[in-house]
């Protein structure tokens, strides 16, 4: 049987991922963040590194054995994964904006036009949210920036990922509600880890005690 | 190219299988019916179409209006299709039911996800045994079925866990946050479901006994009561008596999608195809459509099982070869010595086969009605050549 192969998300999640396997004792010394080696063998555990949001396509597909990916991802893929361990890094939240300035008058469109517009980069959380809270919008999805749109007339509000909301502020938004919170999570494939849960084990436990002691 | 008839691959998910696939499908589905009519299980056709009351496959079913108006849905699923038909047409007949079937089950996929929207299983149903020799016949039925088509059958392959000892991992908590938890740990979240089961007052020693279970090394937890799950393995490999073979893994954390079973679950995996076969206990669902039965059974998804034994390195046994006979000017000899060939129990074809299925052929041509010529000069008469090529 092959290494168990590992996904790891390029970007923000990446030196905190790395931080928290080298604390467990996983050698992950032939990973170097913005290297151009995107495969690196060696050792019992073989390492993928791939877009945050192809993590979960990865681990789903089971071209990956486990993963560390945020829970943001998972909301948005609907990828069908097994979530074992909540890593604490990477917080950030889903949250509703609309311009600080016009959320009344937004308010009074909605009940004038029956219907708003919403930017956002993540259409799957934002059509579930809405459709929960029964409220009738139009998603508008757009690759990037969506905390633009309202400036520029392209959606009402938007629905939006956030750490610290600087970039809401910065642009003259305001959260009007938080939809869902999300960490970093270590995930797995769902025949895999029924298969090699012995090999998976030992990783999840040694994690899992990391991630509640900091 | 003339495109005017429209695409030529067929629709997102569904693909067309060819005749050596088909073919090597075909020594996989017969091995799989001899095997279960073995263990006096009888084969039945369900519908293609359901109505869309029952949803099984929560929101992931082909489905549309019927010219009546009604809600009818490709089957997702033909565990609930025998339920109904077994509820319905059964229902006076109270005794033991098997009940086996090998046909395609539709699942909406979402777009470019490269998901298969149409699945093959081959499975059986036992309607109205309860008890742990049913469960253990059914385990062992799936092994033997995947051991007769050639897969090897080793200790993690088959997976076993149980709902109701599952279940019984949060029994301190309330009706309703036991339900929930359940309910992310069918959605594979079983950190949120740990942690959603913590924050609803779960002791510190029955949490971790839960921890154990489902993120601990599998079958070391005989704590969290996986005793019920080993009795049933070790009965059901008395289907082998004597033999030291030590397939079947206790696992607690083993929860699958399909929402309707009741007790003893398990899967069958391959390291390169995934889960191969999955099935378990059901004892309510019959009862959504009328009495209430005891029932067990598992599906095998045969693409799936195809793929394994690919990687396993899988011949299907070999047909024997065709024989092309090329004509002599003489027509009414060659459709008799044809003829001849093959009431001698040979496999012929008059000219030439282009699409051969990986099937090995001789090439022979016409003398008369009883004499052929084979290409390496040798004259052969029919009966003969028959007894020599014959199975």
């Amino acid at each position: 049987m092959r290494p168990l192969r590992f996904a790891l998300a390029q970007g923000l999640l990446l030196s905190d991922a790395l931080a928290a396997l080298r604390a467990i004792g996983v050698d992950v010394s032939g990973i170097t963040p913005g290297g151009r080696r995107l495969v690196v063998a060696g050792g019992e555990i073989e390492f993928v590194l791939a877009r945050p949001s192809d993590i979960a396509t990865y681990v789903e597909r089971g071209a990956a054995d486990l993963g560390i990916v945020g829970k943001d991802v998972l909301l948005e893929t609907g990828a069908k994964v097994i979530e074992l361990a909540e890593l604490g890094f990477g917080a950030c939240r889903f949250v509703v904006a609309a311009p600080r300035e016009a959320v009344e008058r937004s308010l009074d469109e909605y009940r004038h036009l029956g219907t708003l517009e919403v930017a956002t980069k993540y259409p799957n959380v934002a059509e579930r949210h809405f459709r929960a809270r029964d409220i009738a919008v139009e998603i508008v999805k757009v690759s990037g920036s969506a905390e633009v749109a309202p400036l520029v007339g392209l959606a009402d509000w938007i629905v939006d990922l956030v750490a610290t909301g600087s970039t809401l502020r910065a642009n003259g938004l305001a959260v009007i509600e938080e939809i869902a919170s999300s960490t970093a999570r270590l995930v797995a494939n769902p025949a895999s880890y029924h298969l090699r849960r012995r090999e998976m084990a030992p990783l999840v436990e040694r994690l899992a005690t990391w991630a509640a002691a900091r | 190219m003339n495109r005017e008839s429209g695409p030529i691959a067929p629709p997102r998910g569904f693909r067309d299988i060819l005749p050596t696939e088909a073919r090597e499908l075909g020594v996989i589905e017969q091995t799989l019916a001899e095997t279960f009519a073995a263990s006096g299980f009888t084969p039945l056709h369900p519908p293609l179409l359901e109505y869309g009351t029952v949803d099984p496959a929560k929101g992931r079913r082909i489905q549309f209006l019927d010219s009546d108006g009604s809600l009818v849905a490709l089957r997702p699923d033909l565990t609930t299709s025998v339920a109904r038909l077994v509820a319905g047409r059964y229902r006076d007949m109270t005794g033991v039911l098997r009940l086996s079937y090998l046909a395609p089950v539709f699942r909406e996929e979402p777009a470019l996800s490269g998901g298969s929207r149409e699945v093959l299983q081959a499975g059986v149903e036992l309607v109205g045994g309860g008890g742990s020799l049913a469960d253990a016949e059914i385990l062992a039925l799936l092994v033997e079925s995947l051991e007769r088509c050639g897969l090897p059958v080793c200790e993690s392959t088959v997976q076993v866990g149980d709902i109701r000892l599952l279940t019984g991992l949060f029994a301190t908590l309330p009706d309703d946050a036991r339900g929930e938890v359940i309910r992310e740990l069918r959605q594979g979240d079983i950190a949120g479901g740990l942690r959603r089961a913590g924050a609803a007052g779960m002791p510190a020693d029955k949490l971790r006994r839960a921890t154990a279970a489902l993120t601990g090394v599998a079958g070391g937890v005989d704590g969290a009561g996986v005793g019920e799950i080993c009795r049933v393995i070790e009965l059901a490999r008395d289907r082998w008596p004597g033999s030291a073979k030590g397939w079947g893994a206790p696992n607690l954390a083993l929860l699958p999608a399909l929402p309707y079973y009741t007790g003893i679950v398990f899967e069958a995996i391959h390291p390169d195809a995934g889960v191969v076969a999955s099935g378990g206990r059901y004892d309510l669902l019959i009862g959504a459509f009328g009495e209430p039965r005891p029932a067990i059974g598992f599906a095998i998804d045969v693409l799936q099982l195809h793929r394994a034994l690919f990687a396993e390195s899988w011949q299907p046994r070999s047909q024997r070869p065709l024989l092309l006979l090329r004509a002599s000017v003489d027509e009414r000899a060659t459709m008799r010595c044809a003829a001849s060939l093959r009431a001698g129990g040979l496999a012929v074809a008059m000219g030439d086969v282009a699409e051969r299925a990986g099937r090995a052929v001789i090439r022979a041509e016409v003398i008369d009605e009883r004499l052929v010529k084979l290409d390496d000069g040798r004259v052969a008469e029919a009966a003969a050549l028959a007894r020599e090529m014959g199975p």
